[in-house]
Parts: structure tokens; sequence; C-alpha cells
């Protein structure tokens, strides 16, 4: 997958677990409420959908659905 | 030699030392790749007591989740002292003032540097490696302070309170029985070591001969992690807050995954456990063979007071009521007041609030019955003598199984020059509850950046527990016919807005 349908990926998974249609690509998850049970949510959905098994401290240093997609494809790669 | 209650067990330390001489070469410990026996850890129990000398008195210890802490934890009891967990990720102020209103005579640490606390500092390694004195432990009194642990308070100040080593060991016998803890059982350590839950799994682990397991994919936040180490770690207990368990369960069921096949317990507890999860659990392959176990507690009753299967080999048919909190253990005795509220007697009630009478004699009642703990919670017994829980008499919050006093949120806020006056509360965030508060600017201050400002102070100030999920700006606060400010209907107000 490209790196934007990666990107297109979290954005929705942000705005399913955050219940909200203001994530963008480079919105912060803690920023828009976040916290970290609602973190684990994000990592199982990208584990689903993605493969890669990221942790809390990886979404705490890339907290934007462009910065994960990021850590997803090099991951994947 | 001073007793203890008749069946409330020995001292937590003398019932350690005689699992440790059943089976000296048993694990104790593991973490990651280490392994530490009963015998070891009791020589690193031994030297860490020897090195804190016999005196007793509060000792502070300041260190990160692993095994070596609970030498550290051991080592202190074993000195006839008393242990005050300090977080390393509290702010530097919050430190230093925690270890003066616990009344901590020195500090253990494994920080490189001497911390200015104004009393010694040890380092944990040196004093579990250090000196072996030899010969029996100092003898405690079951009334001697066994740990200081800090809890809300609505004043803005956390309360210390102050917990005697009757308590812990009335508490730590009923759950060891309660869960069957036994040799060859492996436990996980999955709380904070710096929350009395760590207590409701190292000690009915350690007096009973079972191993204590560390693992670093426990805390990492990814249930495919969590759950392959469950297996990897051949855990037969776990220990969970209700809140995380929420989220587990959300995991296995999106994914149709089965529980671990070795999986003999969850404990869940710390918040109210919702009942579609616990359909949704009850339905997952592999749950019927798995107790699931929620429990009640205060930190001023000590660990667990009240138990009850909700699913598995012992639980009772089931019922469409709300998910009970359970029935008292048997070391505790309840009695629920007029207005609805819980009270707690016998030997797990803590001896109160250091430094804080007012708020002693406000909480614990000494009836002609007996001492009686206020817990706050109001509750419904039904005719199987289960407890419903039905809410606060006060406006405390659980966030992720901790008490938060909005007061204590609302004083930090206030602490900052921008804030003429704030409210706090707790609102739902997925399936948990989190911290919301709306606050109102002094005339100079920019409102456009204030949320995000406040935010930011509070990540630097304050615990993470204490910081909001959402700061909202507001022009005004609702006010109660009395004048004090109305939290829920503040939130009420404002929250449809977001």
């Amino acid at each position: 997958m490209s790196t934007d349908g990666t990107v297109d990926g979290v954005v929705g998974i942000f705005r399913r677990v955050l219940e909200s249609d203001r994530v963008q690509p480079d919105s912060d998850f803690f920023e828009l409420g976040g916290d970290s049970l609602l973190a684990t949510r994000v990592l199982s959905a990208i584990a689903r959908e993605f493969g890669p098994e990221l942790t809390l401290a990886d979404i705490i240093d890339a907290p934007s659905p462009l910065a994960l997609a990021k850590l997803i494809e090099g991951v994947a790669a | 030699m001073p007793a203890y209650p008749d069946g409330t067990g020995a001292d937590v330390v003398q019932r350690f030392l005689r699992a440790a001489r059943r089976d000296p070469g048993g694990v104790a410990v593991a973490d990651g790749t280490t392994e530490v026996t009963y015998a070891e850890l009791e020589d690193r129990v031994r030297r860490t007591a020897a090195a804190l000398g016999p005196q007793g008195g509060t000792v502070g210890v300041l260190t990160s989740r692993s095994s070596d802490t609970v030498a550290a934890l051991l080592g202190v009891l074993a000195a006839g002292g008393a242990y005050c967990p300090i977080d390393p990720a509290f702010p530097e102020q919050r430190r230093a003032a925690l270890v003066e209103a616990a009344g901590c005579r020195a500090v253990i640490t494994t920080g490189s540097r001497p911390a200015p606390y104004g009393v010694p500092v040890l380092h944990l390694e040196e004093a579990a490696t250090g000196p072996y004195a030899g010969g029996p432990l100092p003898l405690a009194d079951p009334e001697d302070p066994a740990y200081v642990l800090f809890t809300s308070g609505s004043t803005g100040q956390p309360k210390p309170v102050v917990t005697p080593r009757r308590a812990i060991a009335a508490a730590v016998a009923s759950l060891g029985a309660l869960l069957d803890i036994a040799p060859g059982d492996r436990v996980l350590q999955f709380a904070s070591l710096n929350w009395d839950t760590c207590f409701e799994e190292i000690l009915p682990a350690l007096t009973r001969g079972a191993t204590l397991v560390f693992d670093p994919d426990a805390y990492s936040g990814s249930f495919p992690r969590f759950l392959r180490m469950v297996d990897r770690q051949a855990l037969g207990v776990l220990d969970l807050p209700t809140a995380f368990w929420h989220e587990l369960v959300n995991h296995l069921t999106e994914g149709g995954e089965a529980l671990p096949a070795g999986l003999r317990v969850v404990v869940i507890g710390g918040e109210a456990a919702r009942p579609d999860r616990l359909d949704d659990w009850r339905a997952l392959p592999g749950a019927d063979r798995v107790r699931l176990v929620n429990t009640y507690g205060c930190t001023e009753t000590t660990l667990v007071t009240h138990a009850v299967d909700l699913h598995g080999p012992y639980a009772p048919p089931r019922t469409d009521r709300a998910v009970p909190i359970g029935r008292p253990l048997p070391h505790v005795r309840e009695q629920i007041g007029d207005d609805g509220g819980l009270l707690i007697g016998g030997p797990s009630l803590a001896l109160g609030y250091r430094g804080l009478p007012e708020a002693t004699a406000e909480r614990f009642a000494v009836l002609p019955t007996g001492r009686w703990f206020h817990t706050g919670d109001r509750v419904h017994r039904e005719a199987d003598g289960v407890l419903l829980h039905q809410g606060r008499l006060d406006d405390e919050i659980k966030v992720r199984g901790i008490r938060v006093s909005p007061g204590e949120v609302e004083a930090q806020l206030c602490g900052h020059p921008d804030v003429a006056a704030a409210a706090a509360t707790g609102a739902p965030l997925g399936d948990h509850t989190a911290v919301v508060a709306y606050v109102i600017p002094r005339p100079h201050a920019d409102s456009t950046t204030l949320a995000t400002e406040l935010l930011g102070y509070l990540r630097r100030n304050s615990p993470s527990h204490l910081v909001p999920a959402r700061v909202t700006v507001v022009p005004q606060l609702v006010h109660t016919a009395s004048g004090k400010v109305d939290r829920r209907r503040t939130h009420q107000l404002y929250a449809s807005s977001n």
C-alpha cells in the first residue's frame, strides 16, 4: 500500500476511535482528547489492518496519522 | 510477641520467609531473562533490612517497575519500617512534598545523584548487596505502619493514608485464599509499584510460594503483544484495572480470539464493570473455564474488601441485574448507613491520614460497634448478599482505578496565573471515565490559547491522573442555590457544544 493509503487508513482509525470528524493527517491523537486506553484501540486496529504491532511508546513519539503511517511503512518494509 | 487477630494470618514478612524455607530454589520473581529464587530474594531482603537498621519509620522508595523494587518493599517491611512509594515520573517538587508529607526518614533510589530531600538516601543495589547482619529480623507490632500511600484530597493536597501491618496481613490472607494462589502459579505484576494494587499481586504470590512475573510486553499498550506474553509466560493469574479489561475484551471480541489456554483467574477492579463488556467476555471461546472476579476496595480499607465471581466455574447462574461489586471477604465487616453509604469495619482499616486529624475523624467513625470507615460509595445489598454500586455520595471520580477529587484538579488549575476559577468532573471517554475541566480566564488572559497552555502547565507540574483529557475555557460556571459550583451542571451546559 502507498504511504497515502496508509495515512488515509490511520486517519480513519483515529476518526473511529475518537468519534470525531476533525482528524487530519497532522492531528495529534492526545491533543484531540485521546488517552493511553483509547490508544490501545488505535494500536489494535493498526495491527489488524496493517500488521505491525506498534506500542504505546510509538504513538507517544508519533502521535499523528502521518507520523504513524511512516512508522507502519518502515516496519512493514 | 504481639499477636495478630485470629484467622488473619501472621505478618507478611514472616509468611514470605516461611514460603522461602519451604522451597528455597523456587522462582520468586521472573523479570525478563532473570529469575530470582526465593533464597536469593530472601538474601536481598535481609541485606536491605540490615542497611536500613532496626529503628523502623517510613522509607520512601523511588524506583521504576522492576524485580529489585520488590526486594526493597520486603526489605523495608523486614526492617520493621513502612514502605512509601514515590513515583519517579512525578514532578520533582511533588516528589519532595510527598517525602515530607509521609514523614520519610530515608529514601531508597536507583538514581546516581542524591536527591535533595533532606533525609539520608540509600542506593537500591548497594543496600541489597551490602553487609549481611544475619540473626532474627526486628519484631514488628501489628499496629506499626506497613506502608504510606497518597489518595486525592479535596483541598488540593494529597492525603497520606497510613496502613498498619495487621491490615495488610488480613487482606493478603483473604485474597490469597480467594484466588487460591499456590506454588507453581505464575502471577503477572501489572500494576504500577506506586499504587496499592501492586500489593494485591506481589504479596499473595510471595507469601504462598508462587512466581511473580514482570514483562515489558504487559505494559506496551499492544494487545497482540500482551496476549502472546500471557501464553509465553504461562500466566495463570491476571489482576487488571477494569478500564484496561474493557479494552482487552474489545480487542478479543473484534478479532474473534480465544482466551490464552493457561489462564486460570482474571481479577478486575477500580471502577464499574460494563454489563455489555461482561456479555462480550462470556461469549469468548475459553471464558467458561476462567474465573472472572470483580473486586472492590479503598486505600483506607486495604486492597480489596469485596469480591464476587462474575463468570467461570464458580460463578452463580447469571442474572439480569447490574454488575455486582461483591460480598465482604472473611476479614471484613460492613454496614450500610441511612444515606445508603457503605461503611467498612474490621482489621483492614488504616490508622488514618498522617498529620490530618480532622480529615481522619471525618472519614473514620468511632462507634460503640468499633471503628468504621465511610467509603463515600452508595450501595444496595441484594438478597444473596452481593452489593451493587450506586454512585458516590460526593463528587469524587475514578480515573483508570485511581481516585481523583475534583477539588485537587481545580486547585492545580487555579495555581496558574491566568485562571480565575475552575470546575472539574468525570465524563465518559470510550469505555472509561476521564477528567474534563472548565475554566474562567482572568481578564488579561488570552482565551484562545489558554486551554492548550493549561494542559502543558499541568503535564509539567501534576501527576498524569490529575491532568484532564480536555480543558474548555468558558465565560461562567453554573452554581447551586447555596452558591457552590455545580460541577455536573457546568459540564452538562458546555458538553454539547464540544
